[in-house]
């Protein structure tokens, strides 16, 4: 150390930035000595429109929240809307989601090897990985008619019936992903290069996780076995087996061992969900356009942690019956883990600066979701 | 230790690229469900507004058009802004009398060097494209059928 600090900027249009965000960092020579983080830059006051519409234009425009992982806003939306009607989905449309919401968190695992096997220099395991991710796409225009935003979930069900030949296809396409992934694995997760950069960076203890407000695989990877999906048991999620991933020490490699355990499982949920789910029977309940009076939250184990949707529906004027909603409040996991949890790690540990586009990339950071 | 993963580089190097040399070489992947360029049957369309209110991202707006229209004594019909349209399918659902259909053909409307090809008014949306396209959204093919409204949860 020499005892001159200087302040550096990383990002927004920085290759090792993860998307529309800055850092402000505090350097020594190599090592980072204090972060903080610059949002802001991808602000589109998405909740502020959103009291502006009705609430079926509210859900269209609620998946941009999260680009890379779009269903799993759909569907916290979608849970906290049903709150308010107290409905129950029809049995098919449970299982229907959870397809979607598992070939989602499968496509945004896919894509985070972008952010983490980049820094790494492991270029080819991001174009495997997007090569993966074109198969889920097909799947989702097959299945929505779209290939990111799908538009698909809604209150009372599912939007449209599934087509004759939906269990075949499906399986055809877990049957195509697997040995893709498997190929991701033996060619990176395997890599002596990938373990020595990702081995003990990063570590982050259960008790530190728990109080500084990490949820989905960053909380996992630090050994606490949580998980919303068997929490919470939504949708059809009850009547499904699967076992809850956790890693050992917490650091950077655990993380993403968390994250490649939970792209089988998700195949997993899926062969079961798709054998399970009954091929007949309502999809949709027709709601009607006006919402009744009242409050909802939504809460989902997105791909990165838990999102939350907090609805208030009431009238705009007393005489009126309530067409858009209130208020509405969305909390994202990733302004957790890069605010606090990110902090935390480079304040008790020797991190530098060719390291730390590896440990952001650990945490599978969604910048829209921290600007909304 | 690092050769186990340069031979399975081999086998990618032999592969089939996933890009598609889109537009001009190949066409967009569409399947029989894609939601792309809407029709307007005229004849069906009743003026009333419904697709304009739905739309999220207000890409839709009313045109008075001259002619013999017994249905629509307005005489106004939609037309359709592409650089906002989303193809949520809003509209069609909104649509009462399946006057506006999607169908899964994109091409020329998306494509373009100059922002204001992408306007299309109530004529030109009521032409139906010039090639290979199924009808993918409509009353027909997608709407639910009504559902009795299901009891109360606890």
């Amino acid at each position: 150390m020499s005892g001159k600090s200087i302040t550096v900027f990383l990002g927004p249009q920085h290759p090792g930035a993860p998307g529309n965000v800055a850092f402000k960092l505090l350097v020594d020579g190599e090592r980072v000595l204090d972060i903080e983080l610059i949002p802001g830059f991808l602000h589109r006051g998405f909740e502020k429109m959103m009291e502006y519409r009705r609430w079926d234009m509210d859900l269209v425009m609620s998946p941009r929240i999260c680009v890379e992982d779009p269903d799993h806003v759909e569907l916290t939306f979608t849970h906290a809307l049903e709150q308010i009607y107290g409905i129950e989905p029809p049995e098919k449309a449970k299982y229907l989601r959870v397809i979607i919401a598992e070939f989602s968190r499968l496509a945004s695992h896919l894509l985070w090897l972008m952010h983490f096997a980049g820094p790494i220099a492991a270029r080819y395991a991001v174009s495997w990985a997007i090569a993966a991710r074109e198969e889920v796409l097909k799947w989702f225009d097959y299945i929505t008619g779209h290939r990111i935003y799908h538009h698909y979930i809604f209150p009372g069900g599912v939007r449209w019936d599934i087509p004759k030949d939906f269990r075949e296809y499906t399986l055809k396409v877990v049957k195509r992903i697997k040995p893709l992934i498997k190929d991701i694995e033996k060619g990176f997760f395997k890599h002596p290069v990938f373990i020595k950069r990702a081995r003990d960076l990063g570590r982050l203890k259960a008790s530190d996780a728990i109080r500084l407000g990490a949820t989905g695989p960053t909380l996992r990877g630090s050994g606490v076995a949580y998980d919303l999906r068997k929490a919470l048991k939504y949708d059809a999620y009850g009547e499904i087996d699967f076992e809850i991933p956790k890693g050992e020490y917490g650091d950077s490699y655990d993380r993403a061992m968390v994250r490649l355990r939970e792209m089988y499982i998700s195949l997993e949920i899926i062969e079961q969900a798709v054998k399970k789910m009954p091929l007949e029977g309502p999809y949709r309940w027709r709601l009607p356009i006006s919402i009744p009076q009242g409050e909802g939250i939504g809460r989902v184990e997105s791909a990165r942690g838990e999102f939350i949707a907090h609805i208030v529906s009431a009238p705009k004027n007393p005489m009126g019956k309530p067409l858009s909603p209130y208020r509405i409040k969305f909390r994202g996991p990733t302004m957790a883990h890069l605010t606090t949890v990110l902090k935390h790690i480079v304040v008790h540990e020797e991190i530098t600066v060719a390291d730390l586009p590896v440990l952001i990339g650990s945490f599978d950071p969604c910048p829209p979701d921290i600007d909304r | 230790m690092v050769l186990k993963q340069v031979l399975l580089g081999f086998k990618y190097l032999f592969k089939r690229p996933y890009t598609r040399m889109y537009p001009y070489k190949e066409k967009a992947y569409i399947t029989s469900k894609t939601r792309a360029r809407h029709i307007l049957r005229m004849d069906l369309c009743v003026g009333c507004r419904a697709c304009q209110l739905a739309c999220p991202a207000d890409a839709i707006k009313m045109y008075k058009i001259e002619g013999d229209f017994p249905k629509n004594r307005l005489k106004i019909f939609p037309g359709i802004d592409y650089s906002r349209c989303t193809y949520c399918g809003l509209c069609v659902e909104a649509c009462p009398t399946n006057a506006l259909v999607m169908t899964n053909y994109t091409m020329e409307h998306l494509i373009t060097e100059d922002k204001s090809t992408t306007l299309y008014t109530p004529q030109m949306l009521s032409i139906p494209p010039e090639g290979e396209y199924e009808i993918t959204l409509s009353k027909d093919t997608w709407h639910p059928p009504p559902q009795p409204p299901p009891k109360k949860s606890k």
